[in-house]
């Protein structure tokens, strides 16, 4: 089997538990899951996997995992509890020890953003046309309640709406090449494409696009679907640089 | 080539069928464990369901890659979503799936969206989902197979496994290339499965023909045109066979 199981929760964090070379691995299992927890991959009080699973993931043995969780209990990153229901648990820090986006974007260079960006439009542009020609009546039932979720979405859940959409019109083009690919740059640097910026009317806009593009798909416009995708993508992109601008000049 | 029998296709008709039907009789015993438990336990609890686990993991092997169940929201007591899923491993123990069932998380996906999901729900039916990008537990390219698990005369879940899309294919090309002509198996929504022509992309939807509403006014075999579809025994899976 060529087939590289993943079995954690989604797939967007499989990239951090790619095998890992063989130097350094307590420091390196200890750091990407520091990593995961703060960064807010991992959810408050979501279960790891078993020692056994993240072995096999991380591709290092049982007794490496251990000594790494032992390190997470210490920083109080994870607990764990014994019996029936028992396994390590992650506790998220306080709020302020998370790195904010904001802090994120500042770092990014208008240069990154572009790069990023162009990898983004070469990616949800074609999912969108390939959706256009490939979606059945019940593909666009599921893109319509994805449209929906941003509506009434606030913060980080209007996020994640953005991410599920996109997520959702890779899978209806029915390539699992570019769902990946959409996965991990949701995962790096395209996760910053969808913060909430939080301008007077984004959410509407950002609704209305969705719907343009959802429409586009039903009506196997791929064409159209294509453009409509691209230019969403770009108009997020000019936020995103003006936000970036913005937060390094204060 | 001028044989009838294989013109026709029955032995690609036959072995799809074979194939889906071995895959839904390894999910009997699942369904039967599931329904039991739910029924013995009064209100059943998330803790329970370890009791299905014998029988999903005795499930995965050969075509099947993963395999479990899954419940309707609310029919657990402690837990709004129940999710029992395991997966074959490269070391061949399987291993528990895990997904983020808590609908304030960041990676919380619905799954009560999900085709394998809502078609057994609504219809009250077995299914054969995709092929579609899995990517909420396998990631891959795959064919979902699903009954509907029942409680007090309601929906109150799925059983199923999982099969990839490459498999699937490997097992079934060799029937599809004796048929001699082009030759594709077809989902009830007309999304090309398998086939034997690269002109016929698996992912690609036929719209020469309106599978849907064929499937919809009972799926009898139809022939017109050059073009012959038929239904893969009970399956929802039909051959569509086109004449050069």
């Amino acid at each position: 089997m060529d087939t590289v199981r993943r079995g954690i929760s989604h797939n967007a964090r499989s990239a951090l538990f790619a095998p890992l070379d063989q130097t350094g691995r307590v420091e390196a299992v200890t750091h990407r899951l520091v990593d995961a927890i703060t960064l807010g991959l991992l959810a408050d009080a979501e279960q790891l996997p078993s020692e056994a699973e993240l072995a096999t993931q991380f591709g290092v043995s049982t007794v490496t995992v251990r000594e790494a969780l032992v390190s997470l209990r210490e920083q109080g990153l994870v607990e764990t509890r014994r019996g029936r229901s028992g396994g390590s648990f992650v506790r998220a820090p306080a709020e302020h020890t998370v790195i904010p986006w904001q802090a994120r974007l500042r770092m990014v260079t208008l240069s990154d953003l572009r790069d990023v960006g162009d990898h983004y439009l070469a990616i949800a542009g074609a999912a969108a046309r390939l959706a256009a020609e490939r979606s059945t009546p019940e593909d666009i039932a599921r893109l319509e309640m994805a449209t929906e979720d941003i509506r009434t979405a606030t913060g980080a859940e209007a996020s994640r709406a953005e991410r599920h959409f996109h997520l959702e019109v890779a899978a209806a083009a029915q390539s699992p090449r570019l769902t990946h690919q959409e996965v991990l740059l949701q995962s790096e640097r395209g996760a910053l494409l969808w913060v909430p910026v939080g301008h007077q009317g984004e959410q509407e806009t950002m609704y209305a696009e969705h719907r343009a593009i959802c429409a586009a798909i039903a009506r196997a416009d791929g064409d159209l679907a294509r453009k409509l995708t691209e230019e969403h993508i770009l108009d997020a992109l000019d936020r995103l640089a003006e936000l970036h601008l913005s937060l390094v000049e204060s | 080539m001028n044989e009838p029998r294989t013109l026709h296709g029955d032995e690609a008709v036959e072995q799809v069928s074979a194939l889906v039907e071995g895959v839904f009789d390894r999910l009997k015993p699942m369904l039967a464990t599931a329904e039991a438990l739910l029924s013995e336990a009064g209100t059943a609890h998330t803790a329970d369901l370890d009791r299905i686990r014998p029988q999903v993991i005795q499930a995965i092997g050969g075509l099947i890659v993963g395999a479990g169940f899954v419940s309707a929201p609310r029919v657990l007591a402690d837990q709004e979503f129940g999710f029992e899923w395991w997966t074959s491993s490269p070391d061949g123990d399987p291993m528990q799936l895990f997904i983020s069932l808590d609908p304030a998380s960041e990676n919380f996906l619905d799954y009560t969206r999900q085709s394998w999901f809502t078609v057994p729900r609504d219809t009250g039916r077995r299914h054969v989902n995709g092929p579609y990008v899995d990517y909420l537990c396998t990631d891959e390219y795959t064919l979902t197979f699903t009954i509907p698990v029942r409680h007090k005369d309601s929906f109150a879940g799925v059983v199923g496994a999982d099969v990839f899309v490459r498999e699937f294919e490997h097992a079934l090309q060799p029937a599809l290339r004796s048929v001699g002509s082009r030759a594709a198996l077809v989902n009830a929504q007309g999304r090309v499965i398998v086939s034997n022509s690269a002109r016929q992309a698996t992912g690609s939807l036929v719209r020469e023909l309106d599978i849907p509403a064929w499937w919809a006014s009972g799926a009898e075999p139809l022939s017109a045109d050059g073009r012959t579809l038929r239904r893969c025994g009970d399956t929802p899976i039909a051959l569509l066979v086109t004449r050069p």
